[in-house]
């Protein structure tokens, strides 16, 4: 235990201080752990498990679902540095959505069996008409569904193993606009639309040395979501139509590994805490390209850096049983941005970020549970993109109440 | 239910409106100067002419009204900025003198293809005949298209697009300007000074010397001009001259576009070498014949760094020999030693004009910066700008003069001189508000 504790200190402690953490991954895939600053991979709750540590679902014992929604609310805005200009985003809100079921052939079964549908990556960003930006990007929308049978064994009573096969589906619709004026006034326009797949694992161990303590490590991997066949379409003067022919396109985003440890303590009948430390592989996010199939002088394929680097962040949360039906979640998470100085980009305007989070559960007889959670971010970072010149303060604040509902039988 | 769904909507609101970020006002000041009553004196830039005429939206777009058009958003008082407007849209003046914009146009060979073509066969003449001085005046735009500094003491000075805001018959720009009292200026002169010889190919007009007096040297005539705009202490900002060499005129058509086969290459090697000319053709790109009459023959093949202007007729080239048996006409051409003549008269303005504004402590926009940075292209906001005739975003359709985002730029260059000399906080424009050239 002490030798446990110096670990989680000098994890805590010696936290890298370079750029780097979030991009455009969603960390809600669960309410209680929502509640909790996120934290949860050492803390078996429900069949939420499936996600925060397959591993630990065999000492999960109940048949359940458990269903839930996070509609999330991010407000971003602009500042020019030299024109001092704002813009706003009007991004419709997102609602990253999970769905767990597990099941167990007989009670106390040492076997578990479950699939997750969930949302780790995604946002859409929708910037206001005309805003400075506009030729960077005005509209980039990313959804991704993970959709992951999972399998879970409890090797002793103190050790259990677990992983899942995930697919992903999701696709990508990213506009701009295109410097030349037409006779109205407008400027011309870019939409690359299109559908992505792609393959990966998620696997987990839980290990719970004595009744209080448990440990749990997991592995997410990365999943190389690929755009085959996406449609370009290119909204431009008449004239000089021929040189942007509309057609299709080619790209590739990868969502990064991540890498979880996690502790959980029981310290006394009503009072649980919980600690994760994620590593994110963000540097497979090396760079953004668009191959277009029709290519000609003024359109070609486009190769922008990104140069994400690897990232960790923190995620702490306690659990306080008020009553038999009444469970109180509190939490903080640190997260260190991916995007180094030079690299932020109106896609994800990327900072250092701290989200508090609370959340309530009730417990409605034996099988119904019902659990709540808010989260509050707040992003701010000042940059000249490297790539575009563009020079300012983004500012996003993210709200992101969500609720679950589980039914065990 | 009902008051459920209230609490529903408010609640919602509540989180969006917490939501939202919110950055502070900021400062914003025109420091130590008094942007009150702020006169602009120049000349074509000045004036808005673009597209190779002065008309409404280009006179609105000049970087004076952009630049007054800032100091009156800080709220300091600025005054109505008064522009002579043409109210034309096609643009005032005769035949030719119609504004370009950008059409099909059908070489000598049936070849179509996007271009600069006239909106009209020719300008609005009778604007010219109308003194819109009582009825729009007094103006604070005293950008004259043509202007050179040695005539804006003229009394009575004769060009058409002065006479229309003149205050009286035997008014000069300068005293009209003075009349105004303003507390601060933009004085933008000396461009015409070489850009008139430059315009004819070097073959007629000339280079206002530097020395001499009023209304003869550069010189002179600028201190004449600073020592009274400034005599009520009022402040100012001086431009400099930028290069002829970053201008879209001079550079779309290469010296050596002249793109031959094999055969016609080796015909014109024995005609000319029946001449006994000291150039020869080869296959692929070569320098125009040009007319050059210190030479023995009264012509000589282009150098590297020579320039063809923007106004040579391309189907005399392309279908009548021009610059390959005939030599393209001297005014059409700047040689190598004009060139030299007319950058070193811009070098020499350039020091007289920062040295007054250092003596009088007036604020100094590099303009000759601007248009270099222009010329090697760079990028803002994710955009490419550069120097590029039709595409660069910058020049407008006569090459010389700019497009609104062109004028937009230039605008924030004096911002940005201004904000550093007397401190102020003025906010740059977002140029891609403004247009380039616009496409059919």
């Amino acid at each position: 235990m002490n030798y446990l504790y110096k670990l989680f200190l000098i994890v805590f402690f010696y936290i890298p201080t370079s750029y780097f953490s979030q991009g455009f991954q969603v960390n809600l895939q669960g309410q209680k752990q929502q509640g909790m600053g996120g934290a949860g991979t050492a803390f078996m709750q429900d069949a939420s498990s499936l996600f925060f540590n397959p591993g630990g679902t065999c000492f999960v014992n109940e048949n359940s679902i458990n269903l839930g929604i996070t509609p999330t609310i991010a407000r971003g805005a602009y500042m020019d540095a030299t024109t001092n200009q704002v813009s706003h985003t009007n991004s419709p809100i997102s609602t990253p959505f999970t769905a767990y079921a597990l099941f167990q052939l007989k009670d106390s079964s040492d076997l578990k069996f479950g699939l997750a549908v969930y949302t780790p990556f995604g946002s859409t960003v929708q910037w206001e008409d005309n805003w400075t930006g506009r030729f960077a990007l005005t509209r980039l929308e990313l959804r991704a569904i993970f959709i992951q049978p999972t399998v879970s064994y409890k090797i002793t009573k103190k050790i259990g193993i677990g992983a899942g096969f995930v697919y992903a589906n999701g696709k990508v619709n990213l506009q701009k606009d295109i410097p030349l004026n037409d006779a109205y006034g407008n400027y011309a326009h870019a939409e690359l639309n299109g559908k992505a797949n792609g393959f990966g694992f998620n696997a987990g161990i839980y290990f719970q040395p004595i009744e209080k303590l448990s440990i749990g490590l997991t592995y997410r991997s990365k999943v190389n979501m690929e755009v085959k066949d996406g449609d370009a379409t290119f909204t431009v003067p008449q004239s000089v139509a021929n040189n942007f022919p509309s057609g299709k396109f080619t790209s590739k985003l990868p969502l990064p590994s991540v890498t979880t440890l996690g502790l959980a303590y029981k310290i006394n009948n009503k009072l649980d805490i919980a600690l994760d430390v994620n590593y994110v592989g963000w540097k497979a996010y090396d760079t953004l390209s668009f191959d277009y199939e029709n290519n000609t002088e003024k359109l070609l394929d486009t190769k922008s850096a990104r140069m994400y680097k690897n990232t960790f962040a923190f995620r702490g949360g306690a659990q306080y049983k008020i009553n038999t039906n009444f469970t109180a979640r509190l939490g903080l998470a640190y997260g260190i941005t991916p995007v180094q100085n030079g690299y932020v980009t109106p896609e994800t305007p990327d900072a250092n970020r701290v989200n508090y989070t609370a959340g309530i559960g009730y417990q409605f007889g034996k099988h119904l549970k019902i659990d709540a959670s808010f989260l509050f971010t707040h992003l701010e970072r000042t940059d000249t993109n490297l790539e575009t010149n563009l020079s300012g303060t983004f500012k996003t604040n993210v709200c992101a109440p969500g609720i679950s509902i589980g039914y065990k039988f | 239910m009902k008051l459920c769904k209230t609490i529903f909507i408010i609640t919602t609101a509540i989180v969006f409106a917490a939501c939202t970020p919110k950055f502070n006002e900021p400062d914003l000041s025109t420091g130590s100067i008094n942007a009150s009553d702020y006169l602009a004196i120049g000349g074509s830039m000045t004036a808005g002419y673009s597209d190779g005429a002065l008309y409404d939206e280009g006179q609105r777009n000049s970087y004076a009204n952009l630049l007054a058009t800032q100091l009156k958003n800080l709220g300091v008082g600025a005054t109505i900025f008064k522009i002579p407007y043409a109210q034309s849209s096609i643009g005032m003046g005769n035949a030719n003198n119609a504004r370009s914009i950008l059409g099909n146009r059908t070489d000598c060979q049936n070849v179509v293809s996007l271009g600069p073509v006239k909106i009209a066969s020719q300008g609005d003449i009778n604007v010219f005949s109308n003194n819109v001085y009582n009825s729009q005046g007094p103006f604070h735009n005293f950008g004259v298209p043509d202007l050179k500094s040695i005539e804006i003491d003229i009394n009575g000075y004769s060009n058409p697009f002065y006479q229309r805001m003149a205050s009286s018959g035997t008014s000069s720009v300068l005293y009209d300007a003075i009349s105004r009292n303003p507390t601060f200026f933009s004085l933008n002169l000396g461009l015409h000074d070489v850009l008139k010889y430059a315009l004819k190919g070097g073959a007629s007009d000339n280079i206002t010397p530097v020395s001499g007096p009023i209304g003869f040297g550069f010189e002179a005539s600028i201190n004449n001009v600073i020592e009274k705009l400034t005599a009520n202490g009022a402040k100012g900002v001086i431009a400099n001259i930028p290069s002829i060499k970053s201008m879209a005129y001079f550079n779309t058509i290469a010296w050596n576009a002249l793109k031959l086969d094999s055969l016609t290459a080796a015909n014109l090697n024995l005609y000319y070498g029946a001449l006994s000319a000291p150039f020869s053709f080869s296959v692929g790109n070569n320098g125009f014949i040009i007319q050059d009459t210190s030479q023995f023959l009264g012509f000589r093949q282009a150098q590297e760094d020579e320039f063809i202007l923007l106004n040579v007729p391309l189907d005399s080239v392309k279908c009548y020999k021009w610059g390959s048996l005939i030599p393209i006409p001297d005014r059409y051409v700047l040689t190598a030693s004009e060139i030299n003549n007319i950058e070193n008269a811009i070098n020499d303005y350039n020091t007289v004009l920062k040295n007054i504004s250092e003596t009088k402590g007036l604020a100094y926009v590099d303009v000759h910066s601007l248009f270099n940075k222009v010329k090697n292209g760079f990028i803002y906001n994710g955009v490419t700008i550069n120097a590029s005739f039709v595409s660069g975003g910058f020049y407008s359709l006569d090459g010389l003069n700019l497009t609104p985002r062109g004028n937009a730029f230039l605008a924030n260059e004096f911002i940005k001189s201004i904000n550093d000399k007397y401190h102020a906080i003025i906010p740059q424009l977002d140029a891609m508000k403004y247009p380039g050239v616009i496409f059919p």
